[in-house]
């Protein structure tokens, strides 16, 4: 598995140089890949379906005791073929979408990025990978939503989709450190037998709530919804797989995922009834109100991740099974849908509604696949989406609680549905109409050959619920409950009570069709209240913290190097003076007398030597002179470190104060005159500073002191010194060997103080110029 | 700033600090000293030439590389052509100036330069561990000893990298001060 995610960030990186070399052929090499992903995660599926689940565990940081854990059972295999499937199918639209486009190798880059990440996620076993790939498809989906960066709008919706769900997986990562720390173990598969331990602990409601937010903020719910109609600013094969089919997904997946841990209390049941219930209804009016084709897409895959959400709230046997057949339902045809608003789009330049008619009969192969999909969408009789919908109704009709308020919301949702179903599959295409609306250019294959294959799949999986999708749905349905499950898909339940209310669904679904022009001319009115809305928060929330950073930094960084010395000095003695007096040791002075009258005479000379030099620097009136003295100080501090035994440092601190000197009279006569500015209150104020830092200095020191020093350390170094690290000089083997990474660190920082530093000057200078 | 003295004697200097911020570089591994220290050493080597005879000179003279070259000529390899470039300019200097189709060249080296080089040397002479399922930075030593240089190992390559590092910032940061 591991060599499968390696090839595939390769391939990423290379593709820009694929692209170079084959042309408009690019597409080829990128969806081999998945597709061997796929067959390669379908050779797993007799084992799987077996009931085994599969480790893989990689070594990575092992003295940190993290690990590349790959785990695969029924839910991460349903994902991570649905994920690799897609992209194959994507993929090739891809290339037909974005013919021609200069950068269409970095496009692939970004979006095999994401696959892969995507495939990370599903196959996480431990949860920092969880967490590293989580981070790795925001990031990728940032790239790919400001793919057209030379749009304002684009890179402001990358940027509030980064912010949201990079937001939201800042929570998720302090929701899964608690988990880790409260279920003793960051392995997964260790973490699913340890619900009873995580649910009865005192930090269970805030590990639960940071892991909502990280999967509400991934998946699009209430109150953090705004981000994805936004992010419909990426090219459509973008939306199609990362905002409808995968990615908005993985917010679902962890629920799923950590269902078997967090579940099945009521603080988890209700808030993602609540949250979905909310989710569902809001995204359903809103699809009713727009106009624009990925937008209505956007918004039903809003109210249809609710729905999910709700499912996986409900947390009982029916509703999870329902929950997962609706999941696969719903990629199937909002795949498709997203694909044939790509091809209009194409094909026109258009997207609005009111601008597209009779289009069916220049493109056929779309046509079909748009009312195949729709069909699915408004579940009827043959297709995947009809049994997806049956069973949603059996489980909001078998929950224990609020019966009626999650049928209302599940019939709801359907109706929309069906309303929109037949706007994209009928009207678009099939509606007589005297003036269509004029072709730039005909299909290619590629671009509707994909949709055909997904819808298709829809009708397939109808058709033959048993054979083809039931083994692998009652894995993944087993690894949510834990328990062996009886899962049996059909098409057709009898003449029930279910049926009797799909029926009517579809009846209001087409009444509400014919009224859904009336509902457009509405809809400017509830303008107004939108702007209350989140997206207003997330603006206002934005603009305040921008102007509140500019402000804080103006404040504190005022260009006065004496006010940063201040600050930070200032601040560390509170820090200090904190927690001295918390933990508070008492100062013992005795028998430090006794010290002192054994001073060493050189000792005393450089006391002599140091106190007068200082005195002196306060009264100088001369450059030159303040350098010196400063020079004569950082010598005297060096033979200190000599007198006590620490030659390197000596040297080093020799050389720094040399350098110093000679820098400073190399820039002496391009300073300005040496002046007093400062006023006597702020020279009274900065001798109390320092004042009050040397005797906290002195203090601390004496207090250290105090106690005498227990560290295996220093024999430890002098020790292995120089048997694993060949040589005799503790310093520098702990510089350049035990300890080299810190040294590699330090180095780079310095790098990059030189550089800050030219640019800093090179700048002025060229001002000046 | 002009002093003669200074002029003159930092000429005679400044192989004497480089050779000597050398050997404080290698013998770091057993006595005082090291890549820091060393990297220190030589740049105040340069730094005094700077104060003696000025930016200009000092980047004229120990960092611009001349070297003769000839245009690229159709039909023929690109790694030949370098090869004869190197060939040439280290060995048959003297024929270059002659010959009228070499025309001369100069690349300055700039302390950036110098710094990356020594960020690259550090950073991946822990990379060698990984070939040997180390982690990175595993110290691998050559199990023999040379004269002077001691028993080479990746944190000698480290140390150097350190020591070019060090020189090139203090380099940069000169170069650009003494500069107007």
């Amino acid at each position: 598995m591991l060599i499968i995610i390696l090839a595939g960030l390769f391939l990423a990186f290379s593709a820009p140089l694929l692209y170079k070399w084959l042309g408009k052929y690019v597409y080829v090499p990128m969806a081999l890949y998945p597709l061997a992903a796929f067959v390669y995660f379908s050779s797993y599926l007799t084992d799987v379906l077996g009931g085994q689940t599969i480790f893989a565990i990689h070594r990575w940081a092992p003295s940190l005791n993290i690990n590349l854990h790959f785990y695969l059972d029924g839910l991460s295999l349903f994902f991570v073929l649905l994920v690799t499937g897609f992209g194959t199918l994507i993929m090739t639209y891809a290339g037909g979408y974005l013919k021609g486009d200069p950068l269409l190798g970095r496009f692939y880059m970004y979006l095999t990025l994401f696959m892969v990440a995507m495939t990370g996620v599903v196959l996480s076993g431990n949860i920092f990978c969880l967490f590293v790939f989580w981070e790795m498809t925001s990031l990728s989906s940032y790239l790919l939503i400001g793919y057209k960066h030379d749009k304002a709008g684009s890179r402001n919706s990358a940027l509030q989709a980064l912010l949201v769900t990079g937001g939201g997986g800042l929570a998720l990562m302090g929701g899964l450190l608690l988990l880790g720390a409260v279920g003793q173990t960051y392995t997964i598969s260790d973490l699913l037998n340890r619900g009873d331990l995580v649910t009865s602990h005192e930090l269970y409601l805030p590990l639960m709530v940071l892991i909502l937010i990280g999967a509400f903020t991934k998946s699009a719910q209430f109150p953090f919804h705004f981000w994805l109609p936004n992010a419909m600013a990426a090219p459509t094969p973008v939306s199609a797989y990362l905002h409808s089919a995968t990615m908005v997904k993985a917010g679902i997946y962890l629920l799923a995922r950590f269902t078997p841990v967090l579940g099945g209390t009521d603080a988890w049941q209700y808030t993602l009834m609540a949250v979905g219930g909310i989710t569902t209804l809001l995204g359903a009016l809103l699809a009713m109100q727009h106009t624009d084709l990925k937008a209505i897409l956007a918004y039903t895959t809003i109210s249809a991740l609710g729905i999910l959400v709700t499912m996986t709230g409900i947390g009982s046997e029916p509703a999870l099974q329902a929950m997962l057949v609706f999941l696969l339902a719903h990629a199937l045809y909002k795949g498709t849908l997203f694909l044939v608003a790509g091809n209009v789009d194409h094909a026109t330049g258009t997207r609005e509604l009111d601008q597209l008619r009779g289009l069916g009969r220049s493109m056929v192969p779309t046509g079909v696949a748009a009312s195949l999909a729709a069909l699915s969408m408004a579940g009827v009789l043959p297709f995947f989406g009809f049994i997806g919908k049956e069973l949603l109704y059996e489980a909001a009709l078998a929950a224990t609680t609020f019966k009626a308020l999650l049928f209302a919301v599940s019939f709801f949702s359907g109706m929309v549905f069906v309303a929109i179903a037949i706007v994209l599959g009928f009207k678009l295409f099939w509606q007589a109409s005297s003036r269509p609306t004029p072709m730039l250019h005909t299909m290619s294959p590629a671009l509707y050959l994909p949709p055909v294959i997904i819808s298709s799949v829809g009708l397939l999986f109808g058709l033959f619920p048993a054979a083809l999708v039931t083994p692998i749905l009652r894995r993944a349905a087993e690894a949510m409950l834990g328990v062996e499950q009886l899962f049996e898909l059909a098409l057709w339940h009898g003449f029930n009570l279910v049926l009797g209310i799909s029926m009517l669904t579809l009846l209001l679904g087409y009444g509400a069709y014919r009224y859904s022009n009336r509902l457009h001319t509405y809809a400017p009115r509830l303008n107004p209240l939108y702007k209350l809305g989140p997206q207003r928060i997330y603006e206002l929330g934005l603009e305040g913290l921008l102007n509140g950073a500019t402000k804080l930094t103006q404040k504190l960084q005022n260009g006065y190097l004496r006010s940063y010395i201040f600050i930070i000095i200032s601040t560390f003695m509170v820090l200090v003076v904190w927690v001295l007096a918390q933990t508070g040791p008492v100062l013992d002075l005795s028998g430090r007398w006794q010290e002192i009258r054994n001073a060493r005479l050189y000792e005393l000379v450089l006391i002599v030597l140091l106190v007068p030099a200082l005195l002196f620097l306060f009264r100088t009136r001369s450059r030159l002179t303040a350098i010196a003295i400063l020079g004569m100080v950082g010598y005297s501090i060096a033979l200190f470190y000599i007198l006590f035994g620490a030659p390197d440092v000596a040297a080093t601190q020799l050389l720094i104060e040399t350098l110093t000197v000679v820098i400073f009279v190399l820039i002496l006569h391009k300073l300005p005159e040496f002046r007093f500015l400062s006023s006597r209150i702020q020279k009274v104020k900065y001798m109390i500073v320092a004042g009050l830092f040397g005797c906290l200095m002195t203090y601390v020191t004496l207090l250290v002191k105090q106690y005498p020093l227990v560290s295996g350390l220093k024999a430890y170094y002098g020790e292995n010194s120089y048997l694993q690290g060949y040589g005799r000089n503790m310093v520098n083997v702990i510089l350049v060997d035990f300890r080299s990474l810190d040294t590699l660190g330090e180095t780079t920082v310095l790098a990059v103080a030189a550089i800050g530093i030219y640019a800093m000057l090179k700048l002025k200078l060229d001002n000046e110029h | 700033m002009k002093t003669l003295i200074l002029a003159v004697a930092i000429r005679i200097f400044i192989p004497l600090f480089v050779i000597f911020s050398v050997y404080i570089l290698f013998r770091g591994h057993n006595h005082p000293g090291g890549g820091f220290i060393g990297g220190l050493i030589c740049a105040i080597a340069f730094i005094f030439h700077i104060m003696a005879h000025g930016p200009k000179d000092t980047a004229y003279t120990f960092f611009t590389i001349k070297y003769f070259r000839k245009a690229h000529q159709t039909g023929r390899s690109s790694v030949s052509s370098v090869l004869v470039l190197v060939y040439k300019n280290l060995f048959r200097k003297k024929e270059l100036q002659a010959a009228p189709d070499w025309l001369p060249r100069q690349w300055r080296v700039d302390p950036i330069f110098i710094i990356s080089c020594g960020l690259f040397l550090a950073a991946t002479s822990g990379v060698f561990g990984l070939f040997l399922q180390q982690p990175y930075m595993s110290a691998l030593w050559a199990d023999m000893y040379l004269p002077v240089f001691g028993k080479p190992g990746t944190p000698i390559l480290f140390d150097l990298g350190v020591y070019l590092l060090v020189l090139g910032v203090v380099l940069k940061i000169t170069f650009v001060m003494a500069e107007e």
